[in-house]
């Protein structure tokens, strides 16, 4: 248990997955199939709203021009560099720094890209006389004209732009095809963009896109990847292969190249052998239902080209030996044409066919395109689905994926290195006047180290990242006497039970919880007998459930379910495997107290909260593992000034629909929670907001904050609370690293940057509050997108980092504040195992621990 | 060359419709698809390994022969390397041909140069083909040219593809068919100098050529002519000066595909097929427990073997492959371990083509695979979430 809990503590990893698509029948379209021609680049967003405001271009200033890059898509986390919150801030306008703790040097991640002073970037609008259609006729035209041919440019088939401007603010080029035929291309300059427009961090992000291609590196979705070494764990089917997530981007001061190493993986087996394999596990009865469910929503890799799509579809109707029609209208059968242009043969002639739904490259074309995809020849990508489960796979996957501090770095500067030496990539560079320079040093904060607050005792632990020795002897805040409550377990667990038991009661005692024995049903092995018991057995009475189960699948979720909406009672599983690890008794009984302790509303311990009436929220989103198109969104909320009691509330809803919409009711029912005990309303309110995706936060700033604003000034007639909202983000591109002698560390618990390696346009932070010991830490990203409290940057990064030593299932600092974690781990639970909302009376416990 | 970069762009984004195209006849598929759709069908027909394409261009034909198995060299020779930097790289190998590999090494390389020097390294290649090419030469290059491509290069085979001016009668203007062309010939005035070049340097020659006149028109002949050279009698051995002689052409890029004559790759198939073999005959093993389990037959019981060779009625008849393979020793199972012996996974075709004895599989998977202490079988754990 103490593992589980250990590993969800620390690293909860997102799935891979992107925001849900809906099961779409594609069949009323004409079946116009795009055999191979179309892409759908596998954008690994993480999970989050579907409010994808993809249709926000990225506006320069006046003429909101729109630059696309093949596929004809924007980059969603450029979309969010557009929404400008800190000028709206006027406390952190002009500054935005922290001062508290002790400076640190550390190393960065990002690169110093160099322009020179006057660099500009011209953009041209090209027209065609006679006029083309064919966008890639149309860059061919003018890529291959001698004019242009030296030049750096880039060109979407209307916007051209380039480094060095032309001589005539009007230049007409032209072209003859073989015809004799005369095509005129008219290259009118429209504007001038200094290197800080939005319009060029695009265009720099183009050019780099092709240097890695330079370096024999893939695009698979956002990501470069680099096949020469990759790992293998053949016993899974895998392969990963190494790479980097690249930006460029303006940072506070100057334009800056980051790098993050990053692995993607493939899976070694195609669709059809995953169909094969399937049908033989489930059997012919239910394997197409099956097979769709496990298939739909996945991204597979044609063997033929480079291309990603998502299946959003199969259909079992059409064999390759059918026929479709190609683009010059004639009839081939797939079989035909995959020999014909692949020289493939296809093995299984009654495979039936994925179908892929393309989006339009063209923005203004609405049309919904299909592809038809042999499952032979399709390969798998991501972990699959219940691999997560796996522990031992898990185990391999990190094991061979986790790079110490050094190794990371060693990759980036070969990277560097390989950018700065390569001819290619070096004359791609200076043609654009662009200077590839050294990796970036900055200084950081260390914070002061918390203190403990327990209840007769404050302890200064001697690391931070985990306190359970140095309050073994102490007592916590508060905890109910646990007097009435049952255990269930099977006849084959009674003995470990029985000593697990008396374990409880012997770490109970000096902790302050106080555990009487509890009334012990015996039952079969199995879940039904499980969950018969508890319905037999629990009355209003009993305080808590404990289960001893013999595994965990089928038991944990129905128990769970039933304990959590059905027939609400605090609920304790364990694996009986658990309590059979010789030697770890005891911890293992001390972690299982405190877990009832928080379960039955105690408290375990505090930190300083300087703030009198302050409360906290946090808010994050998950999605519902059973039903596609649902997601479980988690709210919790302190209750107390001391931070230390939480009202959890959470709901399920449509992946379409606005968050915003339950945020309003939640937070009234927090306010009002907070009057019952405290009979008045918190002075202020900080909400963090975890679980947003690229390209949200213009949605946050026009729906969730005025919803949280409304509810907060509705709460009181006079004096209303102040509202600060702060968004989590655990997975940033940035990493810092601090040199000691000739390798590099991962940075001290505690430290803060807010500078250089920020945004200017945010208010923003980095804060490494978790221990890594054997991987490089990755730091938690920060931005008070909205802040009327006021407080200093100072204090709202203290507070923060506060907050990140209240999580009750880990005496430790955790990744991000305690609410935000709360609120993870009720949505887990409720999308693993629930699948419906918790009933309100286990509201005020941390029931889901 | 000039005369095709038109046509090959518009054939980048497959939407020829698009060239601004004001004349009577069109083609379908297009004309220069058919003439590339022609070498490659006789690629695939005479197999050949090594492939020069000479004004390779904006490299499309390569871009359409490089999925052909037969291959393992393929060159491409232009004077403009401006195309190169453009379209080099999409020759390379995709993503899928590292999880999927070839059977045979390519090696595609593409030469800056003029055709008319001499390189040492097209010498020996099995087919060489200019398309569209000898048009452009003026006649200086022109006498030239046989010289280097059919005494120099000498390649088994040759295709020279050219326009057929008897054809132009049919178009509404009477110029050349590109301002870059120095000559069009007739069919008369094309077999003339193709016979005289292949009798000067041995060769035999047929005539043929894509893009069908238009009925009542049938006199005119191909579009596009052309003549496929054959050598006639095994040249002597190209003799020693030439293979040592000079590399004049620059290497303007170069990559090579993984295949599984490479010992990286050929291993990491081989143990995956293994795997693959064994997770099958694991899970088969399983569901043949609880099918016996459930249907365990009194007289039966008796005999703990019956269990291990049970299988579930398979939904298809037993293929081949897989009678094969009941001959060979069967996977057992002792404790929590599976074991499969290597003689049962060498069985399986697929395996088989890769190594041809157990001493290579195991070679080839020890580093990878749990083997049981005397190397004879496969040892996995009985369970795996992948089962369930």
């Amino acid at each position: 248990m103490s593992g589980r809990a250990r590993a969800r503590a620390r690293g909860r990893a997102r799935s891979p997955s992107a925001a849900e698509v809906g099961r779409l029948h594609a069949s009323p379209s004409p079946p116009s199939v795009g055999l191979g021609d179309s892409e759908v680049s596998s954008s690994s967003g993480p999970v989050g709203t579907s409010r994808i405001s993809q249709k926000y271009g990225i506006s320069a200033g006046d003429a909101g021009c729109t630059f696309k890059e093949r596929g004809g898509k924007l980059r969603r986390d450029f979309v969010d560099l557009a929404v400008c919150t800190r000028e709206k801030m006027a406390h952190v306008r002009n500054c935005k720094k922290g001062s508290s703790g002790i400076p640190v040097k550390l190393v960065t991640n990002l690169f110093n890209l160099d322009l020179p002073q006057d660099w500009q970037l011209y953009q041209y609008h090209v027209t065609y006389n006679p006029d083309i259609e064919s966008r890639r006729l149309r860059i061919a035209l003018l890529y291959n004209h001698r004019e242009l041919s030296n030049k750096a440019k880039a060109f979407d088939g209307v916007i051209l732009f380039l480094s060095q401007k032309l001589e005539d603010k009007v230049t007409e080029l032209s072209s003859e095809t073989r015809r004799g035929e005369t095509v005129k291309m008219t290259i009118t300059l429209t504007r001038e963009l200094p290197a800080s427009s939005p319009v060029c961090i695009q265009v720099f992000n183009i050019i780099f896109k092709k240097i890695l291609k330079r370096l024999s590196m893939y695009q698979i979705g956002r990501n470069f990847y680099n096949p020469s070494e990759p790992v293998e764990i053949p016993q899974h089917k895998l392969s990963l292969w190494p790479g980097f997530a690249v930006s460029v981007s303006y940072f506070e001061r100057s334009l800056l190249f980051s790098a993050d190493v990053s692995y993607k993986v493939l899976r070694n087996e195609t669709v059809l052998e995953f169909m094969t394999d399937l049908c033989h596990k489930t059997g012919m009865s239910c394997f197409t239902q099956t097979c769709e469910k496990q298939l739909i929503g996945v991204i597979v890799l044609t063997r033929y080209n480079n291309k990603t799509y998502r299946i959003n579809d199969i259909d079992w109707s059409v064999k390759p030996t059918h026929t479709f029609q190609k683009r010059d209208g004639t009839e081939i059968t797939y079989v035909d044409y995959y020999k014909q242009q692949y020289d493939i043969t296809l093995s299984d002639l009654n495979q039936p066919v994925l179908v892929s739904l393309l989006k339009s490259k063209r923005n203004d074309d609405t049309e919904v395109r299909m592809a038809h995809l042999i499952p032979e020849l399709c390969f798998l990508t991501g972990l699959p689905s219940q691999a997560t489960t796996d522990f031992q796979l898990m185990k391999a996957v990190a094991e061979e994926t986790r790079l110490n501090p050094l190794g990371r770095q060693q990759r980036l500067a070969r990277l560097a290195d390989d950018i700065q030496r390569n001819k290619d990539a070096r004359f791609e560079l200076e043609t654009w006047g662009l200077h590839f320079g050294c990796q970036m040093s900055l200084t950081g904060r260390v914070l002061p180290s918390e203190k403990i607050i327990l209840q007769d005792h404050v302890c200064q632990p001697a690391s931070a990242a985990d306190w359970s020795r140095d309050m073994r002897t102490c007592k916590i805040l508060s905890a109910q006497s646990l007097n009435k409550w049952l255990i269930i377990c099977s006849s084959r667990a009674e003995r470990v039970m029985e000593s697990f038991l008396n374990c409880l009661r012997k770490v109970g005692s000096p902790m302050g919880f106080h555990v009487e024995y509890p009334k012990i049903i015996k039952v079969q092995e199995n879940a039904a007998a499980f969950v018969h018991a508890i319905q037999k057995h629990v009355d209003p009475e009993v305080q808590l459930v404990m289960c001893i189960l013999p595994s965990q699948k089928n038991y944990y979720d129905c128990i769970k379910k039933y304990l959590s909406s059905d027939c609400p009672v605090p609920s304790q599983c364990v694996l009986a495997q658990t309590l059979n690890k010789q030697g770890m008794m005891m911890s293992v009984a001390t972690k299982i107290a405190m877990q009832m302790t928080c379960k039955l509303g105690g408290e375990l311990w505090a930190v300083e909260i300087p703030l009198k009436s302050l409360m906290v929220v946090g808010i994050d989103v998950c999605k519902d593992a059973c039903s596609k198109g649902m997601v479980v969104v988690g709210f919790v909320a302190s209750i107390n000034p001391r931070i230390t009691r939480w009202f959890s509330r959470c709901i399920l809803q449509r992946a379409a629909t606005d968050i915003a919409d339950c945020l309003k009711v939640f937070m009234i029912g927090a306010l009002n929670k907070w009057h019952k005990h405290n009979h008045d309303v918190p002075a202020r309110i900080i909400v963090y907001r975890d679980g947003v995706g690229d390209g949200q936060l213009k949605t946050l700033m026009e729906y969730e904050v005025p919803q949280l604003l409304s509810s907060v000034t509705e709460a009181s007639s006079n004096t209303s609370p102040r509202l600060s909202v702060i968004v989590v983000r655990k997975r940033c591109l940035s990493r810092f690293l601090t040199e000691s002698g000739r390798t590099v560390q991962n940075p001290p618990l505690g430290t803060i940057v807010d500078s250089e390696a920020t945004r200017p346009e945010w208010y923003d932070f980095y804060l490494v509050s978790q221990a890594a010991c054997r991987g490089t830490v990755s730091p938690t990203y920060y931005n008070v997108i909205y802040d009327d409290n006021g407080l200093k940057p100072d204090h709202m990064q203290r507070l923060t980092f506060k907050l990140c030593h209240l999580y009750y299932n880990w005496p430790g600092l955790i990744s991000v504040p305690a609410p935000c974690q709360y609120a993870h781990k009720l949505t887990f639970l409720v999308a693993q195992s629930i699948h419906k909302e918790p009933n309100l009376e286990l509201a005020s416990s941390l029931f889901y621990l | 060359m000039e005369e095709n970069h038109l046509e090959c762009n518009s054939v980048v984004d497959g939407n020829v419709e698009d060239v601004p195209d004001k004349k009577v006849i069109k083609f379908n598929p297009p004309l220069y698809r058919q003439r590339y759709e022609f070498v490659k069908n006789l690629v695939a027909q005479h197999e050949p390994k090594k492939v020069a394409d000479l004004g390779c261009g904006d490299v499309f034909l390569l871009r359409m022969l490089k999925y052909q198995k037969c291959l393992e060299e393929l060159v491409g020779v232009d004077i403009n390397e401006e195309k190169f930097k453009w379209h080099g790289c999409k020759l390379s190998a995709c993503v899928g041909d590292h999880l999927y590999p070839r059977e045979l090494d390519l090696i595609i390389t593409l030469y800056q140069g003029s055709v008319l020097e001499k390189d040492c390294r097209l010498v020996g290649f099995d087919m060489v083909t200019c398309i569209e090419l000898i048009e452009h030469f003026d006649s200086e290059d022109l006498a030239k040219f046989p010289e280097v491509v059919f005494g120099y290069m000498s390649p088994a085979m040759i295709v020279i593809s050219t326009p057929n001016s008897d054809f132009n009668s049919l178009f509404p203007y009477s110029d050349f068919r590109d301002l870059d062309h120095k000559f069009e010939w007739s069919r008369m005035e094309f077999q003339t100098w193709a016979l005289d070049v292949a009798n000067r340097y041995n060769y035999s020659v047929e005539f043929t050529g894509v893009g069908e006149p238009p009925s009542g028109a049938e006199d005119v002949g191909y579009c596009t002519q052309i003549g496929i050279f054959h050598r006639k009698a095994q040249a002597t051995e190209p003799d020693i000066s030439e293979q040592q002689g000079q590399h004049v052409y620059q290497v303007a890029y170069t990559t090579s595909y993984p295949s599984l004559q490479q010992i990286k790759y050929r291993r990491r198939v081989v143990v995956y097929e293994t795997y693959r073999e064994v997770h099958r005959m694991r899970r088969k093993y399983k569901m043949g427990l609880t099918w016996c389990e459930l249907e365990a037959d009194p007289e039966d019981s008796d005999n703990p073997r019956r269990k291990f060779t049970s299988d579930l009625p398979s939904p298809q008849p037993l293929k081949e492959a897989e009678k094969s393979t009941e001959m060979t020793p069967k996977p057992f199972c002792i404790g929590d371990k599976f074991y499969v012996p290597l003689e049962r996974i060498i069985a399986y075709p697929k395996v088989k083509h890769l190594c041809g004895n157990v001493e290579e599989l195991r070679a080839l998977i020890a580093d990878a695979v749990e083997l049981n202490c005397s190397g004879s079988a496969v040892q996995v754990d009985l369970d795996h979430y992948a089962d369930c």
